[in-house]
């Protein structure tokens, strides 16, 4: 049987009154690449941020590898994270900010320089490390934040639209990677907007909308679960979202313009 | 596009402006996601800020206008000299002044302006390049407006109230706007030169890092100005008169330099007697000179500004990369390098590690009238002691920077304060130090200084390591974004307070046994001081 990698039990966030995430559960195994799909403020990026400890959560459980998240260091030890906005320390070199990261997470001196050696060269970031993040264009500063999460070969993924902002060739080997990592026995966790690399990727999706988990399954299980939606994953994750309703009619409007 | 067009976009932008020299400079691009009345509150107090700064500039300026002429304390201050001396000492002193006060209160808002990010937003919308620059160049007019309105009024005013004549009114407001001029220009060149050589600058070399420490004293140089001008323009007024009187020949040298050109053709065109023919003739070229270069530092200054609308004005230059090596270290020298590293490149946090070189400024200004003897020590540690515990907070906002993303981190509580506690330590110390050396420059004996601050070490660390278990149990808890530090004054007053507390039980405690039995001070002192360290050092080590 597979390791669990993430169990996430009644997962409750609010901001004040709104609710954000509304009795949340799902589970990742290990070799698992779940994508975690939803219309824009589903509640997505909120869940990741709970997952990965930055959120607290007003009820229910998020469990790392039989480690509960409220016992962080071990918990944040496993866990390689890029945020959808990524907000770094901007005044910091790519070098500083890798070796500060390098340096919470307790990394020897020799693995961090064949790591990021590596890693710096698949995303062709060598150039610009010693230039200030905040100079950096959007692309360059998410690869700045995906060499800092895979660093410490980390046991679960934590993706947070790890694509948006990334050339074809960085974005081809980040998938690669995320590939080779759950192949290896790690798990991957990964919010996305692009139907077709969710379908490509992913193992399993869960759908998010309004805070609640509406479908869940490999693609094909959720084609026969969602009657009428024969084609690909966007078709079954509009119907699923209830967005499909009207579309048409909206696009037409816009057309007649 | 109409003016009044142009004029309600810049207003648009100026908001902008100053949200992002308060929130890009200090707190990073990350807002806490705590829904849109949150982020309006924050929007709110960026723009009072700004208003507040513009407000207390105005009354500084208009205040220091009045006080520099007023009748009395020209029959105090100016006792043995001639009105027209008094005259050329407080134009010139107000001109100074303004200077400082502008380049002072725009120097933060102006590099976020010369960055250039406002141009990004800008260029997108139907408006063109032309139109754009006029947008920036209406902002940074916006900027600085009530002050620039303040000086050309208060000058005239006050010089016409102690009985100037009405063309040297005409010529003070030349003069006002020929300093106003400058103030822009230096503020301007002041944030161009810091953004290139330290907001934008890379480099990996401990001088590099050191380079930018030296280079942050820029942003030093109005706040001593302001300082120096402020408290000591009697000094500078009296030395002035000192100097014209001791060396009445070489007095035409003086006259052609600013601002004292234009003090000592005001004062002529007051009916002054006293100058001769070639100190007049003098002043009125240099003050014509200065009005020219005025002119061209306004046309500078309005490139500058249409550069930006055009695009961008900085480059910074990139050195080649050799290498990729890292070099990590423990939790708590990570931190601290980090915090090094950010300081290095950011004036509000830097301005708190230069504190030392500020407060050796003005102790060695006020030492001399200094006794030695244990109240002025602990009164000195007591100043030295309340400047260093905001260092602690601010340290700790750095974490707001990318709080949404420092907090995925496997990071310790105890790792945190313990850092920042550090670093406290190590700025108090060298305060220490600098008071010694001053001490011994003024030859003090400085025993007392060398005891009662080691021992003030143990309190230092232990209403840092207060502050910063609040902080850090707040930052845990509620996840806001530290940073924002300066747009909940109230929370950075709330943790300063108890922080001072726990530093002053030790003070408070040496100066009540100095009443009561004078030969325990020292030992009540460091049982206080030891006691309180043993507490804290228990709350932080049970900090996870």
């Amino acid at each position: 049987m597979q390791e669990l990698a993430v169990r996430v039990d009644g997962l409750v966030v609010s901001y004040g009154n709104f609710v954000a995430v509304d009795n949340l559960s799902f589970n990742v195994k290990n070799n698992e690449i779940y994508g975690l799909l939803g219309p824009n403020g589903a509640g997505k990026t909120t869940t990741l941020k709970v997952l990965v400890g930055v959120l607290e959560p007003r009820a229910g459980q998020v469990v790392v590898y039989d480690t509960p998240i409220s016992n962080e260091v071990a918990a944040k030890s496993q866990i390689g994270y890029v945020p959808e906005e990524v907000v770094l320390f901007d005044s910091l070199t790519p070098r500083e900010f890798l070796e500060f990261t390098a340096s919470l997470r307790r990394l020897d001196t020799n693995v961090a320089n064949s790591r990021v050696v590596k890693l710096s060269t698949a995303f062709d970031l060598t150039k610009y490390f010693d230039t200030p993040i905040a100079a950096l264009s959007m692309g360059n500063k998410q690869k700045v934040a995906i060499v800092a999460a895979l660093l410490h070969e980390p046991r679960l993924l934590v993706l947070d639209e790890p694509l948006i902002g990334l050339d074809a060739r960085s974005s081809k080997i980040l998938k690669e990677l995320i590939v080779f990592h759950a192949k290896k026995g790690g798990a991957v966790i990964f919010s996305t907007h692009i139907m077709e690399v969710a379908e490509k990727l992913c193992t399993r999706v869960g759908i998010i909308n309004k805070g609640k988990l509406v479908g869940e399954g490999t693609v094909d299980e959720l084609r026969k679960l969602v009657k009428g939606a024969e084609g690909s994953l966007e078709d079954i994750f509009l119907k699923v979202t209830e967005q499909e309703a009207g579309m048409q009619e909206l696009i037409k409007a816009l057309e007649e313009e | 596009m109409k003016f009044r067009e142009l004029w309600r976009i810049s207003s648009t932008v100026s908001k902008e402006v100053s949200f992002q020299s308060i929130f890009s400079t200090r707190a990073g691009s990350s807002l806490p996601r705590r829904g849109s009345t949150d982020v309006q509150r924050l929007v709110k107090n960026a723009t009072y800020n700004v208003w507040i700064s513009k407000i207390l500039t105005t009354i500084f300026i208009c205040a220091f206008g009045f006080v520099m002429f007023l009748p009395e304390r020209g029959q105090t201050l100016y006792a043995n000299t001639s009105h027209e001396f008094m005259i050329v000492a407080s134009v010139s002193t107000f001109l100074a002044a303004v200077l400082f006060f502008i380049v002072f209160m725009g120097l933060q808002v102006a590099t976020s302006l010369v960055s250039s990010k406002i141009a990004d937003s800008l260029s997108p919308l139907p408006l063109s390049k032309k139109e754009v620059s006029n947008v920036i160049f209406l902002c940074l007019v916006r900027i600085f407006d009530l002050p620039l309105v303040a000086g050309l009024v208060v000058l005239p005013t006050a010089y016409l109230l102690v009985g100037g004549s009405i063309v040297g009114g005409s010529i003070s407001v030349i003069a006002i706007a020929v300093s106003e001029i400058f103030g822009l220009t230096l503020t301007i060149g002041l944030a161009k030169f810091f953004y290139s050589r330290v907001a934008g600058g890379g480099g990996r070399s401990k001088w590099k890092t050191l380079t930018r420490f030296l280079f942050m004293l820029v942003w030093m140089v109005p706040a001593f100005g302001t300082y120096f001008v402020i408290n000591f323009a009697d000094v500078i007024i009296r030395s002035f008169l000192w100097f014209t009187q001791l060396f009445g020949s070489s007095l035409q040298l003086l006259v052609i330099v600013f601002p004292f050109s234009f003090g000592f053709f005001i004062s002529f065109l007051s009916g002054s007697q006293a100058a001769n023919i070639p100190s007049i003739v003098l002043s009125i070229i240099s003050s014509i000179g200065y009005v020219f270069l005025a002119v061209y530092c306004f046309r500078w200054v309005t490139n500058t500004m249409r550069k930006i609308g055009s695009g961008g004005i900085l480059k910074v230059d990139r050195e080649p990369v050799k290498d990729t090596l890292l070099r990590p270290r423990t939790p708590l020298f990570g931190i601290i390098r980090k915090d090094l590293a950010i300081a290095s490149r950011s004036p509000s946090y830097a301005i708190l590690f230069l504190l030392p070189a500020l407060q050796v400024a003005i102790l060695a200004i006020s030492f001399s009238s200094f006794k030695s003897g244990l109240f002025v020590t602990l009164g000195v540690l007591t100043g030295i002691t309340m400047t260093t515990l905001v260092l602690p907070p601010t340290m700790f906002s750095i974490e707001g920077l990318a709080s949404s993303y420092t907090r995925s981190l496997p990071l310790r509580k105890r790792t945190l304060i313990l850092a920042k506690t550090l670093l406290a330590l190590f700025i108090y110390i060298i305060s220490i130090i600098a008071l010694l050396v001053i001490a011994l420059f003024f030859k003090k004996d400085f025993t007392m200084e060398i005891v009662f601050g080691t021992l003030n070490l143990f309190s230092i660390a232990s209403a840092s390591m207060l502050e910063l278990t609040i902080l850090a149990r707040k930052f845990w808890k509620e996840g806001f974004a530290l940073g924002n530090l300066y747009a909940r004054l109230s929370t950075f007053i709330l943790i300063l307070v108890p922080g001072y507390i726990v530093a002053g039980i030790p003070m408070v405690a040496a100066f009540a046994t100095y009443l009561l039995a004078e030969n325990m001070v020292l030992q009540v002192f460091v049982t206080a001081a030891l006691a309180e360290f043993a507490v804290m050092s228990l709350i932080v080590y049970r900090q996870n």
